[in-house]
């Protein structure tokens, strides 16, 4: 029977629901995601694509953000490292995609290292300006290094395949990236209920409560850090994918601040959230060009003119509004639309 | 069963999509792209290369069109991001069914865009960054006009030498560390190599650099007094305005977006007369007829946005017209690509050089006109014509 947070056994304290209604709606969302690109264009698949990217790249940092507290806005920078180095492997090493994936992932986690050891002493805005400055050596780096990153001119991706399967054509590239995306938010879905994920979370709490109860805050800081960047590399590798082109260019200092922004908007700590906040904030601009096509030709050419200064407004007004009138974020709404439906016609 | 289920997946996974004839093209109008800069910093260019492209598309309507074919322009903001760029593309080419390419947006931008480009086989003139990348490989569907940077501080190099600073001259090259500045100092280093000149300095900054003062203390110490300046419209500026505060006796050469009134607003103050070298025409009859023809179909405002852009993309969609007017009625993009490869000599009016794409690079417009700035006027003279460097 199912009794709200009593649990009767270990296995039902660690397991990923106990509900079979969720289980229900989980599965459902799987079999849509996979129909999709039976009525979806292509156009839709690349924005769907786009947005599990996004919903990589984002639970990557809720982890370290939402989930240890540690914040960082040097997330560009491990982005740019995940897709320059899926690039080059590619392009100049002639490595399969079965390699060069998981290497993006493990480059970014090593090299975070670097940023995660200044982390052992900083915290709050210090380290958010040490991660900034990271970001900066990133960029710095791949244009100088002109020798193994082709520098300013950027690298062209070839055709990858994976099995036999040119992944470079927009359904191929769809379906990898949901494994993908579905293969992270289980791993961290996972991380977040072991002995690890609960450190994590003592140490966002209080740090030095964390560590007075045995958490080993090098540890698990620095582990922090590298699950993390792996999976913003991971991210980064997906992208350069998608675009199949990759130069310093793309990984604008912008890109750290709108992935704050999801993880803030979907609610910071959940992973839950971070999936709605990355599908939001990516889907906002075509809801956007909807409502605005709605009204005329007229809006909609004015939207399609000016779509990033829309763009931004939206997200700013966005941002500000939830963080005045629901700071939990699009989770907490959506929690409380349960809650309110599950308690229906007792709800107060 | 399970079998059924595996064939439909491996269908559902592999079938691409059933392409009829080519996108864009209806009984009654022809579909063009337009992927742009219409936001941030960098929006005159985009608005101004928009405005080329409207001028265009109403030259050839009220001429009846196409084959009797409208040209309708679809535009897209990319803000001056690369992955914006491709999602942009993407949109008009899966949603909106453009039939071809004419605004191209920056460098870095068509690098992300032609992946795509060269899949969909989409018939391109970019006219805005003739990037040596964009034609080096050669990709069938794109056409490029213009000059490179480096052909561009070739000539400019060049014309100093031989007639601003003939004796005791000391060059130096301050540029930005991407790509764009990578081909300011290219065109700076075949010049030092070719007429054995005093190389003083040379000197790299981040994009979005203000401050200059330390580069230009530098650049004093090492006695430059001829610049290649690779700054860019508040970059420039700032640059001279450090040489001039240090009362500096410099020969400068300038990148050619230096020659756009509101980069020309910035950098006259500090009085240096200095030249540049474009692909494009900036102040004569041809200019002036382009003006009077935008009057026209264009609102006062827009008439006020005119700049080099906006002559480049009305350039680039002519030339494509002028190709898919050679297709008949039977409009494909294989038979445009195949078109615009034939063109030759064709007449821009003395906007630029007269474009022939019948080269191994689909490439034209490279001959370079050299312009100076009366500082004090705000206006520019020709030194030298269109010339092939």
């Amino acid at each position: 029977m199912r009794t709200g947070h009593f649990k009767e056994s270990y296995g039902e304290l660690v397991a990923l629901t106990d509900s079979s209604v969720t289980r229900a709606w989980v599965g459902l969302l799987v079999v849509a995601l996979l129909l999709l690109p039976l009525v979806a264009g292509n156009y839709g698949l690349s924005l769907a694509t786009a947005a599990m990217i996004t919903v990589v790249g984002a639970v990557g940092l809720n982890l370290l953000t939402g989930m240890t507290g540690l914040i960082s806005v040097g997330q560009s920078g491990f982005l740019a490292i995940g897709a320059y180095t899926n690039a080059l492997l590619l392009a100049d090493y002639k490595w399969p995609l079965l390699a060069s994936l998981p290497a993006s992932g493990i480059v970014a986690g090593v090299l975070s290292l670097l940023v995660g050891v200044p982390s052992l002493r900083l915290k709050g805005l210090y380290l958010a300006i040490t991660t900034l400055a990271f970001a900066f050596i990133v960029n710095h780096v791949i244009l100088y290094a002109e020798g193994l990153t082709h520098g300013p001119n950027g690298v062209f991706l070839p055709n990858a395949s994976l099995l036999g399967i040119d992944v470079s054509r927009d359904r191929p590239l769809y379906f990898l990236v949901l494994a993908v995306t579905i293969l992270v938010v289980l791993a961290v879905l996972n991380i977040k209920r072991t002995r690890i994920g609960r450190a994590f979370l003592a140490i966002r709490d209080h740090d030095i409560a964390a560590r007075v109860m045995g958490v080993d805050l090098v540890r698990y800081k620095l582990l922090a850090f590298v699950i993390s960047s792996f999976l913003v590399g991971i991210a980064g590798a997906l992208l350069s994918l998608q675009i199949r082109f990759v130069n310093v260019d793309v990984f604008g200092l912008i890109l750290s601040i709108e992935a704050l922004a999801v993880i803030i908007l979907g609610g910071l700590g959940s992973t839950a959230g971070a999936i709605l906040g990355a599908v939001f904030l990516s889907m906002l601009p075509e809801l956007i060009r909807i409502a605005f096509s709605t009204f005329g030709s007229t809006q909609s050419v004015t939207y399609t003119t000016y779509v990033y200064e829309i763009r931004g407004i939206a997200y700013g007004v966005v941002i500000v509004v939830f963080l005045r009138f629901k700071p939990d974020g699009l989770i907490g709404l959506w929690r409380d639309v349960r809650r309110y439906w599950t308690n229906w016609p007792l709800a107060y | 069963m399970r079998k059924i289920a595996a064939a439909g997946f491996a269908a559902c996974l592999f079938a691409g999509p059933v392409l009829a004839a080519d996108p864009g093209v209806t009984d009654t109008e022809i579909k063009i792209g337009d992927v742009n800069i219409l936001t941030g910093p960098a929006s005159f260019i985009g608005r101004a290369v928009s405005i080329g492209s409207k001028i265009a598309a109403a030259e050839i309507n009220a001429a009846g069109g196409i084959n009797g074919r409208k040209i309708v322009i679809a535009t897209e903001d990319d803000g001056y991001v690369p992955s914006r760029s491709f999602q942009a593309l993407k949109k008009l080419v899966e949603s909106d069914g453009i039939f071809a390419l004419s605004g191209t947006s920056g460098s870095a931008n068509i690098l992300a865009m032609l992946p795509l480009i060269e899949e969909n086989k989409l018939p391109t003139v970019v006219t805005t960054t003739p990037n040596e990348l964009v034609y080096t490989p050669v990709r069938p569907s794109v056409f490029t006009i213009g000059a490179t940077y480096q052909d561009s501080f070739y000539a400019q190099v060049k014309y100093i030498h031989e007639n601003v600073r003939q004796q005791n001259a000391v060059y130096g090259v301050i540029r930005q560390d991407d790509e764009f500045g990578a081909a300011v100092e290219g065109g700076y280093d075949k010049a030092v190599k070719e007429f054995k000149l005093k190389d003083g300095l040379r000197l790299r900054f981040k994009r979005g650099q203000t401050n200059f003062s330390a580069e230009v203390l530098q650049l004093r110490a090492a006695g430059v007094n001829a610049l290649v300046n690779g700054g860019i419209i508040a970059g420039a500026a700032n640059i001279l305005s450090e040489a001039r505060k240090l009362n500096m006796d410099l020969a400068v050469a300038s990148v050619w977006s230096e020659d756009m009134p509101p980069s020309v607003k910035l950098s006259q103050p500090a009085g240096y007369p200095y030249i540049l070298a474009d692909y494009v025409a900036l102040n004569d009859a041809a200019t002036d007829t382009y003006v009077e023809k935008a009057k026209k179909y264009l609102s006062a405002d827009e008439v006020g946005g005119i700049n080099r852009y906006s002559y480049l993309s009305y350039v680039g969609l002519k030339v494509m017209a002028k190709a898919m007017e050679a297709c008949g009625k039977e409009l494909t993009r294989a038979c445009t690509v195949s078109e615009l490869r034939k063109i030759k000599n064709f007449d821009t009016s003395g906007l630029t050089a007269p474009i022939s794409f019948d080269n191994e690079q689909q490439l034209s417009g490279r001959e370079l006109k050299i312009y100076q700035l009366d500082p004090k006027a705000g206006t520019f003279k020709a030194l030298v014509d269109f010339k092939r460097y």
